[in-house]
């Protein structure tokens, strides 16, 4: 009798015991880190690992991969023995050059190309000159909110005239970009986050390694699941004065993208109104019939491409875009508020509990 | 069995002996077997709903500050408190817990995105601040719960 009740309470402690330390049962642990070098954006990962070193050396392997895309891609600095976009976008003497680049360079304008196809030319990385106005009038408007102006329509509508994506000449035989425009500028923001991330995604999966997601801004990405379990992603609600609503969205994914474009992260304000920084290419402003456009696929550059894309199109326009290519799904998110999605987009979503 | 016994309890099992004293019928007995076995049985109900409730907790427990990556600071969310975070280069950001609530009042950082942004109070929810290389995020004392990812 008394062997039994001991062996009762043993097992109720046995039991509470497994209960309580239930979350090391795969033995793998939960780190994040975060970093600010890349692509004027924060880069989080959060992975599962055996021990923080093994967490740590695949860090390393991120974030070195993620400095090499960065500096190929970046129009706003140069590098010592490096040819990046800016030497691309670069003008010597009335003209731009001939210039070699990287096969990953090469490969992230072809797919540019594409993109531009794909998207009717909503997102254009031809699109630098008009761009680059944008960039000037925010930066200044940011750093001195009492005199921040609109860029002249004059100015942008010159500036729209160099845009034209057939004049990015590529040689995939030599390697070469030139771009035939001498006023023409590339400019990759649209796509290269995207791009990279997915192309860093690839690689770790090449290696084996699982159990990763990635967000640089905005660009998420998983590697592999939770630790058996699917990623719980929350897509941030775009109206910032909605204190009840932290997320619009939450998603279950595991080997897949979630790219989100909103109105809400780069902008200034003029006259007390929000200008951000995606510009519909037809009208030379920032795009107004949408707070954020997320798009959900199995590659981030595509969903990166897409979500500019579709935060430019009229919904009827980009609906049709979306159902039209495989193995996407987004959502809208419309200045009142309202929520749009496409016909597979709700399958993924599931509800947290409070 | 007994192997696997702790090595603080008596031999032949008497805990409940020693507890209880010797001189007991058989009444009695049942008694303390049936009040042991309700008490185990609670014991395990408890568990179940700590479990439970662990898995569907979403609200955090501290407000993590990283400058540049690195953890400087967390602050329990059930204390209110008012905070300058400085970080690399002379920023400022003030954090404000207030009511189970994180938020960034004021900064003095160019864009104001942080300061702009709602309260956070549940796990996986961030406050970013780019020019200053700072995340405030809400951490849990234990994994479950909330996002992965916020985006």
């Amino acid at each position: 009798m008394n062997k039994k009740r001991l062996a009762a309470w043993i097992l109720a402690l046995c039991l509470l015991g497994s209960l309580v330390s239930c979350q090391k049962q795969s033995g793998k642990t939960k780190y994040s880190a975060y970093y600010f070098d890349y692509f004027d954006t924060v880069t989080t990962v959060v992975g599962y690992a055996d021990s923080k070193e093994e967490f740590d050396r695949v860090c390393e392997s991120i974030t070195a991969q993620m400095e090499e895309y960065h500096r190929l891609y970046t129009i706003y600095n140069r590098y010592a023995g490096l040819n990046n976009l800016h030497t691309v976008n670069d003008v010597d003497d009335g003209a731009h050059t001939v210039v070699q680049v990287d096969a990953k360079i090469m490969d992230l304008l072809l797919y540019g190309k594409e993109i531009c196809t794909l998207t009717g030319g909503k997102t254009n990385i031809a699109m630098g000159s008009v761009l680059s106005i944008w960039h000037e009038y925010r930066e200044a408007g940011m750093y001195d909110p009492a005199g921040a102006e609109l860029p002249p329509m004059d100015a942008l509508r010159a500036a729209a005239e160099h845009t034209d994506i057939t004049q990015m000449i590529l040689d995939t035989e030599n390697n070469t970009v030139f771009l035939a425009d001498p006023e023409m500028r590339l400019d990759v923001g649209a796509i290269a986050k995207g791009y990279a991330v997915e192309m860093v995604a690839q690689q770790l999966a090449a290696e084996g390694i699982g159990g990763y997601i990635l967000n640089v801004g905005g660009n998420v990405r998983a590697i592999g699941s939770a630790n058996g379990d699917p990623w719980s992603v929350g897509i941030e609600n775009p109206d910032t004065e909605d204190t009840e609503t932290p997320y619009i969205a939450y998603l279950h994914l595991s080997d897949a993208a979630v790219v989100t474009s909103g109105s809400y992260q780069r902008y200034y304000m003029v006259d007390g109104k929000n200008y951000h920084h995606i510009i519909d290419p037809e009208t030379l402003m920032p795009g107004e019939k949408y707070l954020a456009v997320s798009v959900l696929c199995k590659d981030s550059a595509l969903g990166d491409a897409l979500s500019t894309a579709l935060f430019l199109m009229d919904f009827e326009e980009g609906l049709a875009l979306v159902e039209s290519t495989a193995d996407v799904e987004a959502m809208w998110t419309l200045p009142s508020g309202e929520q749009k999605y496409s016909s597979g987009f709700v399958a993924y979503t599931f509800t947290l509990e409070k | 069995m007994r192997g696997a016994l702790p090595h603080a309890l008596p031999e032949n099992g008497g805990f409940l002996r020693v507890r209880f004293g010797e001189e007991m019928g058989t009444n009695d007995r049942k008694k303390i077997r049936n009040d042991v076995i309700l008490a185990v049985v609670l014991l395990l109900l408890a568990a179940a709903a700590m479990l439970f409730w662990q898995l569907q907790k979403t609200e955090g427990d501290f407000a993590v500050v990283l400058i540049d990556g690195v953890e400087t600071a967390r602050y329990a969310l059930d204390t209110d408190t008012e905070v300058e975070i400085i970080t690399d280069g002379g920023g400022t950001n003030t954090l404000v817990i207030r009511d189970g609530e994180a938020f960034v009042e004021t900064a003095n950082c160019p864009d104001l995105v942080c300061a702009g942004h709602r309260a956070i109070s549940r796990v996986g929810e961030t406050i970013v601040c780019l020019p200053h290389k700072l995340v405030i995020k809400i951490a849990a004392s234990t994994d479950a719960g909330g996002v992965d990812m916020a985006a």
